[in-house]
């Protein structure tokens, strides 16, 4: 039995069941390239299932509009998407009780920008998606039930996590400041980015609190600057490196160099770190510890 | 009709970047913008549509309205000038020319006009590129959009093999083709390129009326469980006009502005004293559906979508308006 129909039979037991109300996996879009979110909420839905190479979103960021219902729900994770899920357990942001997790062995997906480039008779060639290259779980490390994808197609190499980050670092201070003013003059302050991140939890976000002063309304370079920095530094110690940030902006700006770039930075701080890879390591800035290398230095 | 040879285009800039500002098609890292013609840069007008629509030449992103001061008893305020300089937008597609006339609506008519984008719209000439090929995405002829032909602008182009042909539409547009004469020869036995054939198509019969009887639909809810909220579908859509009106005051001066705002953020209906009336994603999608799809139609008598793709390319969660059209009207009320 092909992972989709394993999906869809097993979507349709958990509903039938009653064991929860919505399952959230991914359907078929518009284009051969696209699988956007799908919320299954009867078992004869459960056919509009699918499983392919580009199941790309990320879809544990939907359990924060159901924090605060009732719903049991049914969430098929992939080896990133489990880790947010760990992370929003770790913030109380929903009750382990009312989740369901199939874990989705995940072979490495596909570019579905480049696909739609290069169209359908290439489809067999089509480059890793960027979010999957540095990929180092591509195993869920969360789950209630584990789904095999059968095929195992071309992983990620976790070695070039931090090659771009490498690039800018060997800029000059000058070189570095004009690559980020470049991009980030183009920063349409869609928000997107924040959106789609399911290390974004906050229930209010600094950036929609518009009368405070802190980041004003005005599209300019300022404040399109002020909003990458706080975006990527509220993430710090968070961020799974799910990579949806960077594949969802239109403007394509380099969202993960400046994520991995922190990462970078809190492990050399605070000693190897990966945010969502277990329920009991605490993220480095929000465990206070007294032999931190950092709070031994300042003393 | 005149024909231009393509490695004559950069002299053809040149040319009318003579006490004016040309904006053209230019790759900029990994996506097409339009961005000022400063002799070099990598042009893009063989590519499809930019990443974003041309509207910000008349309505910018961010606009100063007045500058003020106050001290005491004491308060001033100094109007901006309107913004005076010349423009030519080069490589504008047959949707987003449509979405020009769109604007002119909402900013020109109805009792009231906005100086500041008249201003902008008068001082700008547009030279209109034909489309001889449709991306997946493209759905104009949906709208009664010629792809090979556009609206209201100066001057019309068409790539040919070797170079573009040149067809003045307005006094301005022959002014501009007799400014580069020198570069120009006349096109004599050239044919005009067939125009691009979208296979995307939605069929608009019924639409109004079935979505005016729609408003507390369960639909809506279905359809905006996956979406973001974000503002890619907003501002990256050449129809979308809303605005916020603030100000920025550093001590006792400070400025009026104007900023692209979206009814897809939760801060755009909200009231002072907390209370809003679109609480959630659902009614905010609805609106900006509604909107493009029924509301525009009830005030001006046209769709406020020109079929340009841009939003079904882009939203991260595939919300796909054709999509939505088709499921309408075919939903039970
Ligand atoms: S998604 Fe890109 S364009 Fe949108 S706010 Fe984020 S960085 Fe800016
Ligand atoms: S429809 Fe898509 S692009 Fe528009 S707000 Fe929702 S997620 Fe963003
Ligand atoms: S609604 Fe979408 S397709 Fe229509 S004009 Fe706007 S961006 Fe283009
Ligand atoms: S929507 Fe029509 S006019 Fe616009 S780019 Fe596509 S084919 Fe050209």
């Amino acid at each position: 039995m092909s992972l989709q129909d394993k999906m869809r039979e097993r979507a349709r037991e958990l509903l039938e069941s009653g064991a929860v109300n919505m399952v959230i996996g991914w359907e078929k879009g518009t284009f051969w390239y696209l699988s956007p979110p799908a919320f299954i909420t009867t078992p004869e839905e459960a056919d509009r299932l699918v499983w392919d190479e580009f199941c790309l979103n990320n879809l544990s960021k939907y359990l924060l509009d159901y924090r605060n219902t009732d719903d049991k729900i049914a969430l098929f994770v992939k080896g990133c998407d489990s880790r947010n899920v760990v992370r929003l357990l770790q913030d109380n942001q929903f009750p382990r009780e009312r989740l369901y997790l199939l874990g989705i062995k995940c072979p490495g997906l596909k570019d579905s920008r480049a696909a739609s480039l290069l169209g359908e008779e290439k489809r067999a060639e089509l480059p890793l998606a960027p979010k999957c290259v540095g990929c180092t779980h591509p195993e869920p490390v969360i789950y209630d039930e584990l789904l095999e994808a059968g095929v195992s197609g071309d992983l990620g190499s976790p070695e070039k996590r931090f090659e771009d980050v490498e690039k800018i670092e060997a800029m000059s201070y000058d070189e570095r400041y004009a690559f980020w003013v470049n991009a980030y003059a183009r920063c349409i302050r869609c928000y997107a980015c924040r959106n789609v991140c399911p290390a974004c939890d906050c229930r209010e976000c600094i950036f929609d609190r518009t009368q405070t002063g802190w980041c004003g309304k005005q599209m300019g370079l300022t404040q399109n600057m002020f909003f990458a920095i706080t975006r990527a530094l509220h993430v710090a110690g968070r961020c799974t490196e799910c990579g949806e940030c960077e594949r969802v902006c239109p403007q394509r700006l380099p969202i993960m160099t400046l994520n991995r770039k922190i990462i970078k930075e809190l492990n050399a701080l605070f000693g190897p770190y990966e945010a969502g890879v277990s329920l009991e390591a605490k993220p480095p800035v929000v465990e206070y510890r007294p032999d931190d290398p950092d709070f031994e230095e300042r003393r | 009709m005149y024909k231009l040879a393509t490695e004559k285009l950069p002299e053809l800039l040149q040319c009318w970047s003579q006490g004016a500002t040309v904006y053209v098609p230019q790759k900029v890292g990994e996506v097409t913008l339009f961005r000022p013609f400063k002799g070099q840069g990598d042009l893009a007008l063989g590519e499809g549509n930019t990443l974003e629509p041309p509207k910000d030449l008349f309505f910018p992103r961010t606009e100063k309205l007045y500058d003020y001061w106050a001290s005491g008893k004491e308060a001033r305020l100094e109007p901006v000038e309107l913004h005076p300089d010349r423009a030519v937008l080069v490589g504008v597609r047959s949707c987003d020319a449509r979405s020009f006339l769109l604007l002119d609506q909402v900013f020109l008519t109805r009792g009231y006009v906005d100086e500041f984008y008249k201003k902008r719209r008068e001082n700008t000439a547009v030279v209109a590129l034909a489309c001889t090929q449709a991306a997946p995405t493209c759905f104009c002829t949906s709208f009664g959009i010629d792809p090979g032909r556009a609206e209201g602008v100066d001057v019309q182009m068409w790539p040919v093999p070797g170079g573009y042909l040149l067809e003045a539409l307005t006094p301005r547009g022959e002014e501009m083709l007799k400014q580069a004469s020198g570069l120009l020869a006349p096109a004599e036995g050239e044919k005009i390129p067939a125009p691009a054939q979208p296979s995307l198509q939605v069929e608009l019969e019924g639409l109004v009326e079935k979505l005016q009887k729609m408003f507390d639909h369960p639909y809506w809810g279905e359809l905006s469980r996956k979406c973001l909220g974000c503002a890619i579908c907003t501002y990256l859509c050449p129809t979308c006009h809303c605005f916020d009106i603030d100000c920025e005051t550093i001590e006792t001066s400070g400025y009026r502005f104007r900023c692209w705002d979206t009814c897809l953020f939760a801060h755009y209906t909200l009231m002072a004293g907390g209370r809003n009336p679109r609480p959630t994603r659902k009614e905010r999608l609805r609106n900006r559906l509604l909107h493009k799809l029924q509301y525009f139609v009830e005030r001006y008598g046209q769709f406020a979508c020109v079929g340009c793709g841009r939003c079904l390319e882009l939203c991260p969660v595939n919300v796909d308006i054709t999509k939505v059209i088709r499921d309408v009207k075919e939903v039970s009320l």
